[in-house]
């Protein structure tokens, strides 16, 4: 008897079992850096995907345009269940273009099943004090 | 004496019941994306692939929860391209949708699958309250001329993406 149950609920549990992707903070402000023209922010990603290991990093402008960025790398490493700190930094002649972060989900290859989903969050830079 | 050292002894243990563990936390606005089931390509006829559950398919479920009502767009876009697949003599038409399969708040999110707006393969849903939705996307590959899919394993990737308004 309490055996089924127990089956029954560990099989309840995988079923229920979920894998999701988080970035904050929704609204980042870029601050002046240490070094003479550039500007930095910190983002951070919270990986509760399973089946995701890496999240790309990315900055872009109002029509989804690529800008120019440098973080330690394009590509973080993010561990199950595992938050990362990541340090942006973008030109100061770049700002009032600057629109929006956004960080996606990498998934390799040979993890790929039938159907995946590749999930994205982009944030929007706020200007202004 | 005796009554003096249990006396020192009770007080002491008081003051270590007393001692405080701090749990700090925030709260921050934020956009959540969860897959909630992986899709999966059912193969009704020799030329098609559909993750349509009557003909053997399983529809992937992707959620989006929101803490902030009126500041995230949630896009979802189908495939239209194999991320694998053994190689294919001819074309492959692409067809899919999205819609909502569930929400927590039917006041608030009622109007979400009739608000969307469509471009492309996409769909975007303004979310208008805080909450969780749950969307369904369907996805069907018909191979040209009605030729048959090759054996071998065949995997495409749904798009869900969360944007800060």
């Amino acid at each position: 008897m309490y055996r089924s149950v127990i089956i029954s609920l560990f099989l309840l549990l995988i079923s229920f079992s979920s894998y999701s992707h988080e970035m904050t903070p929704t609204y980042p402000k870029f601050k002046s850096s240490y070094m003479d023209g550039l500007l930095v922010t910190e983002m951070e990603i919270f990986n509760k995907r399973k089946d995701v290991d890496y999240y790309e990093i990315g900055v872009f402008d109002k029509d989804f345009e690529p800008i120019p960025f440098v973080s330690s790398y394009s590509v973080y490493k993010v561990d199950y269940l595992k938050k990362v700190s990541v340090e942006i930094y973008v030109r100061k002649k770049d700002e009032s273009s600057i629109t929006y972060i956004c960080s996606r989900s990498k998934v390799l290859k040979q993890r790929v099943s039938n159907t995946s989903v590749t999930s994205t969050i982009c944030s929007k830079v706020r200007r202004g004090k | 004496m005796k009554k003096l050292i249990l006396i020192s002894a009770a007080i002491m243990t008081a003051s270590y019941a007393l001692a405080d563990a701090p749990i700090t936390g925030s709260v921050q606005s934020r956009c959540v994306v969860t897959t909630d089931t992986p899709g999966v390509y059912g193969n009704p006829n020799a030329y098609t692939l559909t993750t349509d559950p009557s003909d053997g398919g399983v529809l992937p479920i992707v959620r989006f929860d929101v803490t902030l009502a009126d500041a995230y767009y949630a896009q979802i876009t189908y495939p239209t391209e194999f991320t694998s697949s053994p190689s294919l003599s001819d074309t492959v038409t692409w067809t899919g949708s999205t819609e909502v399969s569930a929400v927590s708040d039917a006041t608030g999110m009622g109007s979400y699958e009739t608000d969307k707006t469509t471009f492309g393969e996409t769909s975007q849903y303004d979310l208008t309250a805080t909450g969780s939705t749950w969307f369904k996307t369907s996805s069907e590959a018909t191979m040209g001329g009605n030729k048959a899919f090759p054996g071998g394993s065949y995997s495409a990737t749904v798009e869900a993406k969360c944007i800060a308004q």
